[in-house]
């Protein structure tokens, strides 16, 4: 098993920019009206699955 | 190449009032958009202080929804504090159709000799050391370089051009509010009132809110403080909240959106050729979340400074302090003062706020604002204040 990280559902988001703007690791953009993490940079600290009003963003293992 | 003087990254209010300020300045202005079309998707409650009219920044109606008759705020135990026109000189608040306002306020923008590219993201700052010369864009499948003196970042709560540009401006979760909206119709229930909701029963460090839209229409939402929320949370308790709501359960649900607003201390909005205006320059009511008022004030003073800069050539840290310098003082003292308050709120719970509600419930408040509520309340509790005051003074030398 690799190291684990934030995944967004890109079908369930709704572009808010919450959790870009709150990542500390500064991971997450807004790409085409998306939220997408990068996975080399994300440290599974879960602050933006808490912050995601609607539940999109989840913890996977690559 | 292009080149302009003032490059606005981001048409929300903040950006388009920026623009249009500045172009009527003189300012050779390009306001840009990630997004095919302005205003949508909505990202907002659609609540406004009726404030905005003395400053004729809009023409038309056809971005108000509905003007309201006042605030009722409801406690955990359902203890009611209103704020109505008739107290508050008849100056109450509109409700917005936020997709329309933001697109008559880039139209002025654009009246005033802005121009306007759409679908087009910044990609990153052009720098010559540690000087911005310009930004990299991309429309479409084409990729080019804009040369500009000044970047206003209007980008939103997830600005990035300011990080791009050094500063720090990543979010605790204790300073973000995490949101979910329903427009619902066809509700059988009548009340112009826009009711909020208190209390952690509700909504932990935040509200739950329902503004009159149309007839039978209503903007029904929850903000949580994300540092005290879970996964999809905030949806969960906005869903149990409709649903044990005797009319609103039966409407139709039309629209379902997100929010993030920043209840954040303001941060440095300024640095050479570069301001942050708006949710980027934490420009929002630390209590209410509410953030057009400011992000209008904000843009019309970037404007005009930007206005001076262009004329003057000079585009350094020192001349665009100015702005900064002038909506700290315009409301920056306000953000400040809410932003203590809050955090003093978020240690009350529901029981406290039950008994702060019952001590002003047949309070006679004259002005429909956060300011009186908290004078209200004050007033009934002077050991309030005495908390309040050192937190202020404290707040105020950080900030200095």
């Amino acid at each position: 098993m690799g190291k684990p990280s934030a995944r967004v559902d890109e079908s369930q988001c709704l572009s808010c920019g919450g959790c870009v703007s709150v990542c500390p690791q500064e991971a997450i953009v807004l790409r085409n009206l998306k939220a997408v993490v990068n996975k080399e940079k994300c440290t599974a600290c879960e602050i933006c699955i808490k912050t995601c009003p609607i539940g999109a963003i989840h913890l996977e293992r690559m | 190449m292009l080149d302009y003087d003032v490059v606005v990254v981001g048409c929300g209010p903040a950006g388009s009032v920026t623009a249009r300020y500045a172009a009527e300045s003189g300012a050779k202005v390009l306001m840009i958009d990630r997004r095919p079309e302005i205003g949508v998707p909505v990202l907002c409650g659609e609540g406004v202080s009726q404030r905005i009219d003395s400053w004729n920044m809009l023409e038309g109606t056809q971005w108000i929804a509905n003007k309201m008759d006042g605030a009722k705020i409801f406690s955990p135990d359902g203890t009611m504090v209103t704020l109505s026109k008739e107290m508050a000189g008849n100056e109450t608040g509109y409700v917005l159709y936020r997709d329309l306002f933001d697109k008559e306020l880039a139209r002025q923008a654009g009246k005033a000799g802005a121009e306007i590219m759409l679908r087009t993201e910044a990609t990153k700052l052009l720098m010559d050391n540690d000087e911005i010369k310009g930004i990299q864009a991309r429309q479409f499948n084409e990729t080019f370089d804009i040369e500009t003196d000044i970047i206003v970042a209007a980008d939103g709560v997830e600005s990035k051009i300011a990080s791009w540009a050094g500063m720090k401006t990543v979010l605790k979760p204790s300073d973000l509010e995490t949101c979910a909206q329903y427009t619902i119709t066809d509700v059988d229930y009548k009340s112009d009132y826009c009711e909020f909701y208190v209390g952690r029963k509700y909504a932990p460090g935040g509200y739950i809110w329902i503004f009159p839209k149309e007839k039978g229409t209503y903007n029904v939402g929850i903000g949580l403080l994300a540092s005290l929320s879970s996964q999809g949370e905030p949806l969960k308790r906005l869903d149990k909240f409709i649903a044990s709501h005797p009319q609103l359960k039966k409407g139709c649900p039309m629209r379902l959106l997100a929010g993030a607003v920043p209840v954040a201390k303001p941060i440095q909005s300024y640095r050479d050729n570069l301001l942050l205006v708006g949710d980027a320059a934490r420009h929002a009511d630390p209590i209410t979340g509410g953030g057009i008022t400011t992000s209008l004030q904000g843009g019309k003073i970037a404007g005009e400074i930007i206005g001076e800069a262009v004329d003057a050539q000079v585009f350094d840290a020192d001349m665009l302090s100015q702005y900064e310098k002038q909506w700290k003082q315009d409301f920056g003292q306000k953000l400040l003062r809410n932003y203590v308050v809050k955090e003093l709120m978020l240690d009350m719970d529901d029981k406290t706020l039950n008994l702060l509600a019952d001590s002003v419930k047949d309070y006679k408040f004259e002005e429909f604002s956060t300011l009186s509520l908290v004078k209200a309340l004050v007033s009934k509790h002077p050991t309030l204040l005495m908390k309040l005051t050192p937190l202020l003074q404290l707040s105020k030398k950080m900030n200095e």
